[in-house]
């Protein structure tokens, strides 16, 4: 098994795409951003195309998961364990017609350059 | 032997209840074995894979002492004083599950040497532990269970 000794000060970008429509690929990056978060390791999470509507206040706890729960838990986690979470503005709008104020709480919208700036800051980018 | 909604608290361990930490601290002399809680194996679920910090390792309060994964939860373990690790709990390597089976025996995780004993002043004891977690367990509706061995 590959363990790093000394994970922590490293980034990691996470991009998120999958929305509500398949819930059983949404809770898996929440959980390794979560993780990683733990381990130190600076980590953000970049969500676009259907992500976004899983961050619309009251979305996540409507996403059944077939082992037990809702969403909402793994982003409770996520955002308790210090994963910082973006959204992009023409996914959040055009695509998924809603307004930054309708996202829950500790969530940053900004625009699709950012993920360039955050995917080139990063150690290590993972997509889902 | 305290046991509020099913959860067992040994009254003679100091706590540490900052952010979502749920662990308690035993301390002899100079040294301070940490550990989950029952009712932080109980929200965990059953523990998958423990990742913990070399001996040796410096540690800052409030900085990981480990990393705890089950199927619906992962966070840190994180350590309630300064110190450096002396010992960790190798039988977690290989099982895990000794977290929910036994949480404040076999299941330990890891032992500090702590630097400063004034430290220990800000960790919870008692009557004063216990009803922050009889207010914690309300709140987040647990109620304590044990994986068998």
């Amino acid at each position: 098994m590959v363990e790093v000794s000394s994970p922590e000060g490293k980034k990691m970008l996470f991009v998120m795409t999958t929305g509500p429509e398949d819930p059983e690929k949404t809770y898996a990056p929440l959980y390794t951003a979560a993780l990683s978060a733990a381990m130190e390791v600076d980590t953000s999470m970049y969500f676009l195309m259907h992500a976004p509507k899983l961050l619309k206040k009251g979305a996540a706890e409507q996403v059944k998961l077939k082992k037990g729960g809702t969403l909402k838990q793994f982003i409770d986690m996520a955002m308790q364990n210090g994963v910082k979470f973006y959204v992009c503005e023409e996914s959040l709008v055009d695509l998924c017609e809603i307004r930054p104020d309708e996202l829950v709480e500790g969530v940053k919208v900004v625009g699709s350059s950012t993920l360039t700036d955050l995917a080139l800051d990063a150690d290590s980018v993972v997509s889902f | 032997m305290a046991i509020i909604n099913g959860c067992e608290l040994p009254e003679n361990l100091l706590y540490y209840l900052e952010g979502n930490q749920m662990t308690w601290i035993r301390v002899e002399g100079e040294l301070a074995t940490v550990g989950l809680t029952d009712p932080a194996q109980t929200r965990a679920g059953k523990i998958l894979h423990v990742r913990m910090r070399s001996p040796g390792t410096q540690r800052e309060s409030n900085k990981p002492l480990a990393t705890i994964e089950s199927g619906k939860w992962a966070g840190p373990v994180m350590s309630p004083v300064a110190g450096v690790v002396e010992k960790v709990n190798e039988k977690l390597d290989a099982t895990p599950s000794l977290i929910n089976e036994d949480p404040y025996g076999e299941g330990w995780i890891s032992q500090i040497r702590f630097s400063n004993q004034a430290q220990l002043s800000s960790l919870l004891k008692g009557g004063e532990a216990l009803k922050r977690y009889q207010e914690i367990l309300t709140r987040e509706n647990i109620r304590c269970i044990r994986c068998q061995k």
